[in-house]
């Protein structure tokens, strides 16, 4: 789409839309929110990318798909770690601080990059197909 | 000893591991990603085996997840249905998995093979951990995977028709387990738990306070499973799903995912609600009387068609129906016919399909009357199609007399012998629309009647001989089976 | 049933509501993309149904903070916990179904489904 105000407005956009993700995946513990809904702002945020530019060309189209499986699986290994350390926690610090989970936090994370990688290859799926 | 005690754990998530290996694998070497399949379904029905040893010498198995115990955490339970239904579904898919190296490119697109095994993994995995999962909420996200899974594995052909099947499978499904998770609201608000056993140790303090809620959730349940076991008047999206997936996906299909629904529902009845309730409530009426018309109105749509997989199909909706009055005669002899018609329906379904299969690889022929002859061209895959068409009818020494005359006692028992009459007829019904395939297949041929060996892969024979070989022991030495399975039926009839 | 009743248990009637709603929509659309609405409203239905049962009239999020009193009620974060699972799940079978859609209009060049009936 050679649409110069979206892709203007985009490039200021993206920023705040990852770190807003990124703030809602590491504050799941303190507010409403976490990985899921982290996760699927975080993709949003890439699949506006990819409505705005395009998919890419020839051998690179296929590439963000490759990383999204990629991505998947080292989230779904963090998601993992509490089924692997059932009853370890990890260092907490001070109750209603930013990290004062441990583990939970890395699980978190886990969950949200999980979720961004397949929301995105959902939407490639979708659009691949078409 | 951490290793042996987490063995439950172990099955389910090695094969999930492996599930999602296979498309990114395929992708590299897309020749051997069969094997890895195989290297994964064989693991499970090790691992299956050791389980139901466990369970046959030490009685039942408890497992916590992560270590979290029941009314937190999520519970395995292990008891003899369970380790019987591992051991058929792991055993069962490892031939159709070995059936599926030369078979699928016939059948499905190149570039999907990768895919095909993953939901074949994730269908099987889902399945198992459907009959070993003793928390009502994890069986429902297993119920929703199987469910996806299922609906990938008759997507995996693409094409018009099979695109088509796909998404009213989908819909429908999607239908019944939105009944089945307003089934288990219900259950949770009443209850608090999510335990199966301290759901039903709740339920029998509260069953007088709350009559119509319990009979609302027993309802939606009924209906929620089902839609996707196909009973009778639910079964619509069944026919198009069977014929128009690969041969391998529809023995998957018929022989085990629809088995696995009724086992869930049987478990859910007995263990939840108690023997008492589902014996008080209609609703033992109310399933009795879809499966009469499944066992009826099934065999009457199976002798028109002219596909043989809609054929199959359909004479699957049948089969479904004796499982479910077995099961809802209430009695011993019932309740037994009903495992063993499980069993033995798997054996004869998939030996079935597989055979459909075998015949489509060789000749590419799908409708019924084109079988002249063909007993002499492929003669090994026509003698195991004849010994399971036999099974389903009914004839003494293979696997279906077995249930018939199981289901005749348990209709006796109940005092209900016009079923009796129901079997019979069914019976005959079964005889007329297979008995015409078989005489075709060995009578009819004017030219050729020379002998000669099938010219299909011996891994796709192996798998059907075995199945037949199954239905055949299933007829002559029923005792074996049954013995394993009447510890369950006794403690489920309390 | 009073009205005191109805008017103290109004998120579960609502939540029966829309699973009917979204029952009717599954069976009597003719438009796939209206059925896989249908699939939606009919989950959210549930999830509402879940949701009220974990409420408490007057209780907060259930994060501890140590700020607050000792005596106050916290809701019951479990629903909600299944919910979150239950709506990762729906959102793959409306992805598949979405998906499963797009593939059907390739073929067809319709989603109204008594036209893909009659084309068959």
């Amino acid at each position: 789409m050679e649409d110069y105000i979206t892709r203007t407005i985009f490039r200021y956009v993206l920023l705040f839309v990852l770190v807003y993700g990124v703030y809602i995946v590491f504050h799941g513990h303190l507010s409403p929110g976490g990985g899921f809904a982290g996760g699927v702002v975080m993709g949003m945020g890439m699949i506006l990318y990819f409505l705005i530019f395009g998919l890419g060309k020839g051998k690179y189209r296929r590439l963000p798909m490759d990383a999204a499986i990629i991505v998947i699986g080292i989230g779904g290994f963090l998601e993992g770690i509490k089924f692997l350390l059932p009853h370890e926690h990890g260092p907490v610090g001070l109750p209603g601080t930013l990290f004062s989970v441990g583990i939970i936090s890395v699980v978190n994370l886990g969950i949200g990059l999980l979720v961004a990688s397949t929301v995105l290859s959902v939407f490639y799926l979708l659009v691949g197909e078409a | 000893m951490h290793l042996w005690d987490s063995m439950p754990f172990l099955l389910i998530i090695f094969s999930v591991l492996c599930a999602f290996i296979s498309p990114v694998f395929a992708r590299w070497k897309r020749e051997y990603s069969p094997y890895l399949a195989i290297f994964s379904v064989t693991v499970s029905f090790l691992n299956s085996c050791v389980l139901a040893y466990r369970v046959f010498c030490g009685g039942i198995i408890y497992y916590h997840v992560a270590d979290w115990s029941p009314p937190w955490g999520i519970e395995i339970v292990i008891d003899e249905l369970s380790a019987a239904m591992l051991l058929l579904l792991s055993g069962c898919c490892l031939l159709i998995t070995f059936y599926s190296i030369r078979a699928l490119p016939k059948e499905i697109p190149e570039h999907a093979t990768g895919w095909y095994y993953t939901v074949l993994l994730l269908t099987l995995t889902s399945m198992m951990g459907m009959v070993i999962t003793n928390d009502i909420f994890n069986f429902y996200v297993m119920v929703e995977v199987t469910q996806i899974g299922a609906c990938g594995l008759v997507a995996v052909r693409g094409g018009k028709h099979s695109t088509e099947a796909t998404l009213r499978y989908l819909m429908l499904a999607s239908l019944g387990s939105g009944f089945i998770l307003f089934g288990i609201g219900f259950l949770y608000q009443v209850t608090g738990n999510l335990n199966i056993s301290y759901i039903a140790a709740e339920l029998a303090a509260v069953r007088q306070q709350y009559p119509f809620l319990i009979w609302a959730t027993m309802s939606f349940i009924t209906v929620g499973l089902g839609v996707k076991a196909a009973l009778f008047p639910l079964h619509i999206w069944l026919p198009d799903a069977y014929s128009s997936a690969p041969s391998p996906s529809s023995a998957i299909l018929s022989g085990l995912v629809g088995k696995v629904y009724i086992v869930s529902m049987i478990r859910i009845y007995m263990l939840v609600f108690g023997f008492q309730v589902f014996h008080d409530t209609y609703m033992r009426y109310l399933i009795m009387l879809m499966a009469a018309a499944a066992i009826l109105f099934g065999s009457f749509f199976a002798f028109v068609q002219l596909d043989l997989k809609r054929r199959l199909a359909y004479s699957s909706v049948a089969q479904v129906g004796y499982i479910f009055l077995g099961f809802s005669l209430g009695t011993t002899w019932g309740m037994k016919a009903a495992f063993l018609h499980i069993i033995t329906h798997a054996f004869m379904k998939i030996c079935l399909f597989l055979s459909a299969g075998a015949v489509y690889y060789q000749t590419e022929r799908t409708k019924v009357i084109q079988f002249s002859g063909l007993g002499y061209q492929m003669p090994v895959t026509m003698a195991a199609f004849t010994v399971s068409a036999f099974s389903m009818v009914g004839i003494p020494l293979f696997g279906g007399f077995i249930t018939k005359y199981g289901l005749a006692m348990g209709s006796l028992e109940a005092g209900n012998p016009y079923f009796i009459i129901l079997i019979v007829i069914s019976g005959l019904l079964n005889a007329s629309y297979f008995f015409p395939i078989i005489w075709q297949s060995y009578f009819t041929s004017e030219h050729n009647t020379k002998l000669v060996m099938d010219r299909v892969p011996l891994s796709m024979l192996v798998p059907i001989v075995i199945m037949a070989l199954g239905v055949i022991y299933m007829g002559l030495f029923p005792g074996g089976p049954l013995s394993f399975l009447e510890r369950t039926v006794n403690r489920f009839l309390l | 049933m009073n009205a005191a009743i109805i008017s103290t248990n109004y998120p579960y009637i609502v939540a029966i509501i829309l699973f009917c709603l979204g029952c009717l929509c599954i069976l009597t659309q003719h438009n796939l993309i209206k059925k896989v609405i249908g699939i939606n409203i009919m989950q959210t239905g549930i999830f509402l149904f879940f949701i009220a049962v974990g409420n408490i009239k007057g209780g907060i999020a259930p994060i501890y903070d140590p700020s607050l009193p000792g005596d106050i009620l916290y809701i019951n974060p479990l629903p909600s916990g299944l919910m979150l699972t239950g709506i990762v799940v729906s959102f793959s079978v409306t992805a598949f179904a979405l998906v499963t859609i797009v593939k059907l209009y390739h073929y067809y060049g319709t989603i109204y489904a008594p036209d893909i009936m009659r084309m068959r």
